[in-house]
């Protein structure tokens, strides 16, 4: 888990580019036309302030096969191994047993021509498709170091999707930093989207019809809740969507090396006291972690001096 | 559940024993060369009773190669699964008799499938349109449901069949189900008229009627038991009318009894054991149930496996209980209601001490369902009820705020009705009849909170309009027997004004003394006289009016209102907001309890908001949330445009309305815990950010921490402290709450 602290770490300081592309498919009629494109408006405005990022959308009549694989052999010949390369699609897909195809005007574009399109991009990768029968795209999509986010658990589940929405939604509402870092991850906005998603249905009584799945690990079905124990998550959890605050400016002064090497030290303890946790008595977790969390806040309170 | 099944035994067929007789005659009317129908030797076996010759009789008819002898036994015995493969075979080999077919409809009345059941009788009464059993069989089959039209049926039945004293039997329970002792009496005495050995159920009303005004009846029973010493129909008959009466300690005991005399008599053992879990006698109740189950016809009662399934479900529930209180809640939603819902349940209870000047002699226990299903088999054993509370005694079973779509249910309107009837029966041992007892529960509603109870709907105002309330001495008919759709509900409220009107002329002591009167086992007339000083048709002649009166701008103008809100609509469609603004000012106080979608107040909030007027907006909102408005986004929209024009106490009042509606909101929880806070309310504060982490919220870091400068602030040092540390242990780096642990740690 440290690795991921420092990982996530790096993403924050290094001088790595970020490329995102999002797009909106045919929405089939006036309603979902006009919410498809106000949501990829929506996340174009949300990525705006990201610094050093090259923020693409591809909406309405521009959202074509051509213009796709057009913007995705750009960020081919620009992206390196350590940037970052984040896709959204939103609108209807639809599922033939064998391929996943997203709606869009002309010809659709099927999972395993993104995927050959995205295959040629060194940059870690998130791709996010949150269309109906996306579930049946992972497949396709599964590859070592590139997370797969669906809508949907599997291509039969082909009703439209909200989960868009509170894909986006997400981008907007500071909550979504669960961990209060100032950076938001694919793991912090998926399980967002997630968690919205079945409120939405539980909220109208209604059968959920669709079951977000999240796969990051190259292989399987991915998990609609991806934890520790299932061993999903943890390239989600490292790939940084949206710095929120001043997190990527902490600055590290000579003087103050010491106390960021007690800081460090600190996280990791608690990291490890936590995967512990199942295996301890309350009391004796729960005053570890409080003694670690007091001694943490003030050696923050000395580095902010 | 681990269960067996052992379908051997012999089912208690009361429903169908009740016909038996008179179909033998019919039988041999429509079969006029036949002998006795297959059953009729062992069914007198039966009621003799010789179980166990009569088991062998049945058991000698599941081997005879007649297809519809061989129905008969399973029947008899019980294996209804095995009775209705044989009913099939019976009738494709004689598809013109209309004898199988309703002996097939009574079978599927043993086995609650109503529609079944009254499909055989309607096809039964194709084939012979004067069959009377088949008459009867649709009267029961609509008397099961409480149907007003089960009178007609029996009634054609008596037509065709003078005879038929089971006709009479049948009004005479409707009618004492409708509180009309009179009516019931003069019935069951035509049925003995009739038969006066064979009777047996007019008997039961009449010893029922000696005990429910508390009265031995042992006339009746001996006489009863002379006939036939095992007869335990007759007290699970008075079982039932106790439980529809409220009386369910009574109840209970009556079925004991009809146990003691007939063991399988597999009805009254799911009663009991349904009615021993309404009381929370779950222990007990299982072992019924489980029995009734095992032991008693296959496919048991689907009261009883739903009331087994809900049993087991109980392992999903948390108490918590206070000296007077035990709230039962499901684990997922507890964190969330508990706060809530225990805050509105103390206040109910110590303003109903005060109200009613009685002290409750134990604990009153609510229990909230968020599957509305599951309430509904809690309190009636079946899925499908339209109820949101029910009150057995001092246990109050009510749908969750989560259990219903937001807006759709006020739970705490809900909780105060119940909690009144949990008074007002205990005070007078549930002597009071229905339209009393919910007219002053619903009058109670709005004595919390006027905006709270239910508005005059559309419904409310045709019946008006049609004349379709009843005199008062007839109101329980409304609530027991409706002979329209809606006329539940139309009573409910008819009550509720009844209520209004007697606290607004003679105040609530009239009300206090005409517990005191019925509780002193007087009837209407006589508590009306003594309390109010008037007789029914004089209190009708003073409260018709005065309703019309009240609600007359509403009635005379509704058509008219009814058009033009259609053209406020296609205004506000049309964004023509001037049109919305004119129209919608104009016809909003011909009916202004409408509050439901699509009503005035909103149009003209939206025509304003539109024309850049939010003041205008914001009245038009506030109007109608005083109305008693209650979806929750329009209730939101309105909080947030108060605290933008910097109204915050009237935001918070929004805010509140919101709680008693619908709780699983986290953005209002933290909205309002925010002004709580701001306004200087950190005791509410508290309350709203454990609604946040009750939602389940995704920031637990921010909800802890908010949580926590709420408990520094009411000075609970220990408790922030606490949710401090849970902040951080969501989010180390948490900046905030790492300066509030410093600060909580130096103190």
């Amino acid at each position: 888990m440290r690795t991921v602290l420092l990982l996530a770490a790096a993403a924050l300081s290094v001088q790595a580019n970020s490329f995102y592309l999002t797009v909106a498919g045919l929405g089939g009629e006036p309603d979902y036309e006009q919410r498809f494109t106000a949501w990829a408006g929506d996340m174009k405005k949300a990525l705006a302030g990201e610094a050093g990022a090259k923020v693409e959308v591809l909406t309405g009549k521009d959202a074509t096969k051509a213009n796709i694989q057009a913007k995705l052999a750009g960020f081919a010949s620009q992206a390196k191994a350590d940037d970052t390369l984040a896709v959204f699609f939103i609108g209807h897909g639809t599922f033939d047993d064998i391929d996943y195809k997203l709606n869009i005007p002309g010809q659709d574009i099927s999972a395993s021509e993104l995927a050959d399109a995205l295959n040629k991009i060194p940059a870690r990768q998130l791709v996010v498709i949150g269309t109906s029968a996306s579930g049946g795209a992972i497949e396709k999509l599964q590859k070592d170091k590139r997370t797969v986010i669906t809508a949907t658990k599997a291509g039969t589940e082909k009703n439209a999707t909200v989960f868009a929405r509170f894909w986006v939604e997400a981008f907007r509402d500071p909550a979504a930093d669960t961990d209060k870092n100032q950076t938001l991850t694919a793991l912090e906005v998926y399980k967002y989207a997630r968690l919205k998603t079945k409120d939405y249905f539980d909220t109208q009584k209604r059968l959920a019809t669709e079951h977000s799945m999240l796969e990051d690990t190259g292989k399987g079905d991915g998990e609609n809740d991806p934890s520790v124990a299932n061993g999903q998550g943890l390239l989600a959890g490292r790939f940084p969507l949206l710095h929120l605050g001043s997190a990527a400016t902490v600055a590290a002064t000579p003087a103050k090396q010491a106390l960021l090497k007690k800081k460090d030290d600190l996280e990791t303890s608690i990291d490890e006291l936590k995967y512990k946790k199942a295996s301890m008595d309350t009391p004796a977790y729960t005053k570890q972690m409080q003694q670690l969390l007091l001694e943490l806040a003030k050696v923050q309170a000395s580095l902010d001096q | 559940m681990m269960k067996s099944k052992f379908p051997y035994l012999i089912a208690a067929l009361v429903l169908i024993a009740l016909y038996v007789g008179d179909e033998q005659r019919w039988f041999r009317r429509v079969h006029a060369q036949s002998g006795p129908m297959p059953q009729a030797e062992c069914d007198k076996l039966r009621d003799k009773p010789d179980v166990a010759a009569a088991k062998a009789c049945y058991t000698k008819l599941t081997q005879s190669r007649d297809p519809w002898a061989i129905a008969e036994g399973y029947l008899g015995l019980g294996n209804m699964g095995s009775a209705n493969t044989a009913f099939q075979a019976a009738i494709a080999a004689n598809k013109k008799d209309p004898v199988r077919l309703t002996r097939w409809g009574q079978m599927y009345i043993l086995i609650d499938q109503p529609k079944d059941a009254r499909d055989c009788f309607e096809e039964s009464l194709e084939l012979d349109p004067d069959y009377a059993p088949a008459m009867m069989g649709m009267a029961k089959v609509l008397s099961i449901g409480y149907d007003g039209e089960a009178t007609k049926w029996a009634e054609k039945a008596l037509k065709a069949d003078p005879k038929m004293y089971q006709a009479h039997e049948l009004m005479a329970q409707m009618h004492l189900e409708d509180n009309n002792e009179a009516k019931a009496l003069e019935d069951a005495k035509n049925a003995l008229q009739i038969a006066p050995n064979d009777a047996l159920q007019a008997m039961a009303i009449l010893a029922t009627i000696e005990q429910m005004n508390d009265r031995p009846g042992k006339e009746w029973l001996d006489k009863i038991f002379k006939i036939r010493s095992n007869y335990g129909e007759a007290y699970e008959t008075m079982g039932h009318f106790f439980v529809i009466n409220r009386r369910y300690d009574e109840g209970i005991a009556a079925y004991r009894k009809a146990l003691e005399l007939k063991p399988d008599l597999w009805t009254a053992r799911a009663e009991l054991g349904v009615n021993l879990m309404r009381f929370g006698k779950d222990e007990e109740a299982r072992m019924q149930l489980e029995k009734t189950f095992n032991e008693g016809p296959a496919p048991s009662l689907l009261i009883v496996r739903n009331s087994l399934k809900l049993l087991d479900s109980y392992a999903n529930f948390e108490t918590t209980t206070t000296p007077r209180t035990i709230l039962k809640l499901q684990k997922k939603e507890a964190a969330l209601l508990r706060p809530y819902i225990q805050e509105e349940f103390e206040t109910a209870l110590t303003t109903y001490e005060k109200k009613y000047k009685f002290k409750l002699d134990g604990p009153v226990q609510i229990e909230v369902y968020p599957d509305h299903e599951d309430f509904a088999v809690r309190t009636m054993g079946m899925p499908g009820l339209g109820a949101l509370g029910v009150t057995f005694g001092k246990v109050v079973a009510m749908d969750s705020p989560n259990g219903r779509k937001p807006g759709e249910f006020h739970w705490a309107a809900t909780m105060w009705h119940e909690l009144s009837h949990v008074y007002v029966l205990t005070m007078t041992q549930s002597r009071t009849p229905r339209w009393f007892t919910e007219g002053l529960a619903v009058y109670e509603e709005t004595a919390v909170h006027p905006e709270w109870g239910d508005r005059m709907t559309p419904r409310e105002i045709k019946a008006i309009k049609e004349k379709k309330l009843l005199p008062i001495a007839d109101l329980d008919r409304g609530y027991i027997h409706p002979s329209y759709p809606e006329q539940v509900i139309v009573s409910y409220y008819q009550g509720g004004r009844v209520l209004t009107y007697i606290i607004d002329k003679w105040g609530f002591d009239a009300v206090l003394k005409m517990i005191d009167g019925y509780k002193n086992l007087k009837d209407t007339p006589t508590v009306l006289k003594d309390a109010l000083g008037v007789t029914p048709e004089e209190f009708d002649a003073q409260f018709f009016p005065w309703l019309e009166k009240d609600t007359k701008t509403a009635v005379d103008g509704f058509d008219n209102w009814t058009k033009r809100l259609k053209d406020v609509a296609a205004s506000a469609k049309e964004k023509q907001w001037d049109a919305v603004i004119k129209d919608g000012l104009e016809i909003r106080d011909i009916y202004p309890d409408y509050i439901e979608p699509a009503n005035v107040y909103e149009f003209l909030s939206q025509a304003y908001l539109g024309k850049g007027d939010k003041p205008k907006a914001i009245t038009q909102l506030e109007a109608w949330a005083e109305h008693g408005g209650r979806t929750p986004a329009t209730l939101k929209q309105l909080a947030d445009l108060q605290m933008e024009a910097g109204n915050k106490k009237a935001a918070v009042s929004a805010l509140e309305k919101l709680n008693f509606i619908f709780l699983k909101d986290e953005v209002a929880h933290q909205k309002l815990g925010t002004l709580y806070m701001e306004l200087g309310n950190p005791k509410g504060a508290v309350r709203e950010f454990q609604g946040v982490l009750g939602s389940g919220t995704i920031d637990q870091a921010g909800a802890h921490y908010n949580l926590a400068t709420a408990y520094r602030a009411v000075k609970q040092n220990d408790k922030a402290l606490e949710e401090v540390f849970a902040s951080l242990e969501a989010a180390p780096g948490y900046k905030p709450a790492q300066k509030l642990l410093l600060e909580l740690s130096a103190q």
